[in-house]
């Protein structure tokens, strides 16, 4: 939301605001909002022309309160000395729903696919990880190993392929791992983004069309001390989620924590407790912000992630003859009838610190200069079940530390705007020893720095973008080899990337946009040097050093109906075709060890494609009732071996009714008001395009979900307090899922249900 | 040179201490807990003139590499073998007894021992703190000459009170697979 001033002196206690509201989306007048100044509590509506007006105010301090149905209220906070006028952007649109907003006008403003997750959304779901937040858009889905590690996939696409920006920096840490979640607070963020596009060539890293960004707002200018308290349990895992977060704008600094702390027990499925699936996690952040004469805006965050995560323990197996029991046996391994928080191996414990430095300087109305440095120490250690009370001993201990420098420049010309950016990551990766086992990665040094131009221009109801991108990425690498040698290895890569797209804005609720972009990976580490008896998935993946730099061409069509009223619909088509696609292939020969035969898998190239198609349709069917579809369907191919790639997500369904209350209710001293309920219902097909050898045992077969959501506010004067529930996996359904590698050995999660409040001061 | 030069702007531009380019210098562990040894001796009781046999697995840089040593002794039909089995870990010098750690962690382990020639019968001859087998000992009979094979199997944490665990029936005991060897076995 954004406002303006326009003012003009006045006597005490005759002084007015005045204003108008418009939808940021259709940039039409909203009518019926209402605005209430909290502090006498005086309150009036908008007209039709989405105008209103409140007189007879003394100067002050006041905060305005402005809500709407389909809009999250806000708090706007004003110094009230002269009569005012307030021009309120407000994000409605029918699209909101689900808290899933469509970024930007409806007409020309975004060229690439993007949808954004909200504030709200968030805060509901405390209990959530930021894959599983993502999971409500359109073309995401989550790669899972038991129900607390998940890491996005994107239009088909993950970890090394798939750059996740947290706080305007590429998230670092062991990425490349099937089994590794992305090591983020999604609490600390006002709003999750996922970009997909054809290439997004600003984020850098080894993006191929989308990114995910993760981002906490500006603090704002509100003198007062605001923040939100949170807390809820979920029945499954008997779950305690808390979070805590306060800011206030100081003239020193504007100041914003954020504590988050949740503890969970073994999950259940609807037959058996899945042991040793629990987890804790304890997260802090502190962001500082400070401008100085409003040209320069420096911004310092830093923040601590930790967390345990409990696998499995059914899931520990020692050879394929351990797996083909597991995978025939009607409950897993080790199943206890007891219920625990206790966590013992397999395990993971990962921590994540992170530390940025923020600078932009505004040279002028229209030229801005941004610097910024972070620093990231990711901390990954792997527990695993072994003999003689190793089992406290990591089998894996990593400790990655990465620096990012970044400067880029804005400039804002004639219809348009320019940015020139250089990116520059150095990564220090190092096993720690002690842990009695050869690494699966070895020890590494990597740079990358890289230099991208993107322009683009508005010709009248078109909206035109080019972008071009140039990598330089170093790799020095000291492995071990089997003869217990270390050898070094030094790499040198070139990667270009470019990227060109027009949006066109065919009338005032249509728009359709074009994008193009070729983007090059480098192999990375695991593809090249990995070597070993992967314990999780029973077989022994090899890295190849011959291993050449991927190719990406990608190509995306969106078309957007925004009629502002009572129907919407987003729809995007891709096609992408990867060049040297590196993937893990099943080699012919088993090789034979001390827990008998495993196959081998090697890291090999084809030429693969990736294509697909999101919709996501939204139909008001009265003012109160709304109806939302959703689709996502992913096609891989590798061309050469025809064969379809694994890990392609199954196409899948989700459908959800709303019923908001348009009215709220008056008690004594508070208002019950944003009274709302959903009935929501997600089907997965069954992932057939997988032959039986590709895989273990069969793919999974379709299932089908229902749940309900329901969330109101009590308004007190000073502070409101949000309930909010949710019932997820109502009929306590028996499934698996494709791309959960917990699937093997145990059903997915049953009946779950989360009781929350929130106070908001 | 070119990289070198890459690396002083890196180190110029980032102002980190980073100790160079370079990656840290990886530390070779010992695999404590790597078994590259399985050694089955039998010796026959009460048989005069019969050798000593043994079957063992030697694979000396674990998973992965060179491929393992198998070899084998053949067995005299009709004779009773009393049976022991070893464990080393022969990757660091000295080598470990692995069989010593078995022997501490009874409870949590057993050995099972099949063989496809329904006359060959093994039976356990030790037990942990609860009364259940554990394979360290065994006794084998030999039956009549035919050929076929010997497969040992050492499972952690297995169930050892499930149906025909201890008698030696693989089939309900759970656990994970620390060992896995199918041996050919000839009778003569």
């Amino acid at each position: 939301m954004f406002l303006t001033f326009f003012a003009s002196a006045q006597e005490q206690c005759s002084l007015s605001i005045n204003g108008t509201v418009i939808d940021e989306y259709t940039d039409t007048p909203l009518s019926f909002v209402n605005v209430t100044i909290q502090e006498i509590n005086q309150g009036v509506s908008t007209d039709e022309d989405g105008t209103f007006f409140i007189n007879n105010l003394c100067p002050g301090h006041y905060h305005l309160s402005i809500s709407h149905i389909g809009c999250d209220p806000k708090l706007i906070h004003l110094d009230l000395d002269q009569d005012t006028t307030l021009h309120l952007f407000l994000a409605h649109t029918p699209v909101s729903l689900d808290g899933v907003v469509i970024a930007g006008k409806s007409g020309a403003k975004n060229i690439q696919a993007k949808s954004t997750i909200g504030k709200q959304l968030i805060e509901d779901n405390i209990d959530s990880n930021v894959s599983e937040l993502l999971e409500r858009e359109t073309g995401v889905t989550s790669l899972k190993n038991g129900n607390n590690v998940a890491k996005p996939v994107v239009h088909g696409l993950f970890g090394n392929r798939l750059t996740i920006m947290y706080n305007g920096v590429e998230q670092a840490g062991q990425q490349w791992g099937n089994d590794h979640s992305p090591e983020i607070d999604p609490l600390i963020a006002n709003r999750l983004t996922v970009i997909k596009g054809a290439s997004a060539l600003e984020f850098g890293g080894a993006n191929f069309g989308s990114v995910v960004l993760v981002e906490p707002r500006k603090i704002g200018r509100e003198p007062h001390l605001h923040g939100r308290l949170g807390y809820s349990f979920a029945s499954n895992g008997r779950g305690h989620n808390a979070n805590l977060k306060m800011q206030q704008f100081t003239p020193l600094v504007a100041w914003r924590i954020n504590g988050t702390f949740k503890r969970y027990g073994d999950g259940r499925a609807p037959n058996y407790f899945l042991n040793n699936t629990g987890f804790d996690e304890y997260n802090f952040a502190i962001q500082l912000e400070k401008s100085f004469k409003d040209k320069l805006f420096t911004e310092l965050y830093v923040s601590t992630f930790n967390s345990r995560l409990g696998i499995l323990r059914g899931s520990h197996i020692g050879n394929l003859t351990d797996l083909e029991t597991a995978l025939t046996s009607s409950i897993p391994f080790f199943t206890e009838p007891a219920f625990s928080y206790e966590l013992e191996a397999p395990s993971q414990e990962v921590h994540h610190h992170f530390f940025k430095l923020n600078s932009k300087y505004y040279l002028s109305e229209s030229k801005q200069l941004e610097f910024s440095w972070a620093s990231q120490i990711n901390d990954r250690k792997e527990l695993d079940v072994r003999r003689s009370g190793r089992s406290d001993i990591p089998a894996l201990s990593l400790l990655q530390y990465t620096n990012t420098i970044d400067v880029k420049y804005k400039q804002t010309v004639t219809e348009g705007n320019i940015k020139i950016g250089s990116q520059n990551v150095f990564i220090n990766n190092s096993n720690e020893p002690g842990t009695g086992i050869l690494p699966l990665i070895p020890n590494y040094f990597s740079a990358r720095s890289g230099v991208y131009g993107i322009l683009n221009r508005n010709i009248g109801n078109l909206l035109f973008e080019m972008a071009l991108r140039y990598d330089f990425v170093l790799q020095n690498v000291a492995t071990i080899n089997s003869s217990r040698e270390i050898v070094n290895y030094e790499n040198r890569f070139h990667n270009l990337a470019g990227a060109t797209g027009i949006s066109l804005k065919l009338s005032n609720t249509q728009s359709l946009s074009i994008n193009t972009g070729y983007a090059m990976r480098n192999p990375a580490i695991n593809e090249l040097y990995s070597n070993g008896l992967h314990q999780g998935v029973s077989g022994i993946e090899e890295g190849s050093i011959d291993l050449n730099t991927e190719r990406s061409w990608k190509t995306t069509l969106e078309y957007k109906l925004l009629t502002g009223s009572d129907f919407s619909l987003e729809s995007l088509i891709y096609f992408q075709r990867i060049g040297n696609y590196i993937f893990l292939e099943p080699q012919d020969e088993v090789r034979l060890t001390i827990r008998g035969a495993f196959p081998v898998f090697k890291y090999t190239q084809t030429e693969a494609s990736i294509s697909g198609f999101d919709l996501n349709a939204q139909y008001s069917f009265t003012n109160s009732l709304i109806g939302n579809l959703k689709y996502s369907y992913t096609l891989g191919n590798d061309m050469t071996n025809d064969v379809s790639l694994i890990n392609i997500p199954a196409a899948n369904i989700f459908n959800s009714f709303t019923y908001r209350f348009n009215k709220s209710w008056s008690f004594s001293n508070a208002r019950i008001e944003n009274v709302e309920i959903e009935w929501n219902n997600r089907y997965v097909f069954k992932q057939s395009r997988v032959l039986e050898e590709q895989d273990f045992t069969a793919v999974p077969a379709a299932y089908f979900l229902t749940g309900l959501r329901a969330s109101f506010n009590q308004v007190f004067s000073k502070y409101t307090l949000r309930y909010f529930f949710k019932l997820e996996n109502a009929l306590d359904t028996k499934y698996r899922d494709y791309l959960n590698r917990q699937r093997y050995f145990a059903d997915d999660l049953g009946r779950n249900f989360s009781l929350g409040i929130s106070l908001k001061f | 040179m070119k990289s070198k030069l890459f690396c002083g702007w890196i180190l110029f531009s980032a102002l980190i201490l980073f100790p160079g380019c370079d990656p840290d210098e990886p530390m070779v562990d010992n695999e404590e807990e790597l078994i590259t040894t399985v050694r089955y001796i039998l010796t026959p009781i009460m048989a005069d003139g019969v050798d000593v046999a043994t079957f063992s697995f030697v694979d000396e840089d674990g998973d992965g590499g060179n491929d393992p040593i198998i070899t084998v002794s053949n067995l005299k039909a009709n004779v009773s073998y009393s049976g022991s089995i070893e464990l080393l870990n022969e990757s660091v010098a000295p080598s470990v007894n692995i069989t010593e750690e078995i022997e501490a962690e009874k409870e949590d382990h057993q050995f099972f021992y099949k063989s496809s020639l329904s006359d060959v019968t093994i039976e356990y001859e030790d037990e942990d703190a609860n009364g259940n087998p554990v394979g360290l000992m065994t006794e084998l009979n030999a039956g009549i000459p035919a050929t076929g094979t010997l497969t040992i199997v050492l499972r952690h944490e297995p169930v050892k009170d499930a149906p025909g665990v201890q008698s030696g029936d693989i089939t309900n005991a759970e656990g994970s697979t620390d060992i896995e060897i199918n041996f050919p076995l000839t009778i003569e």
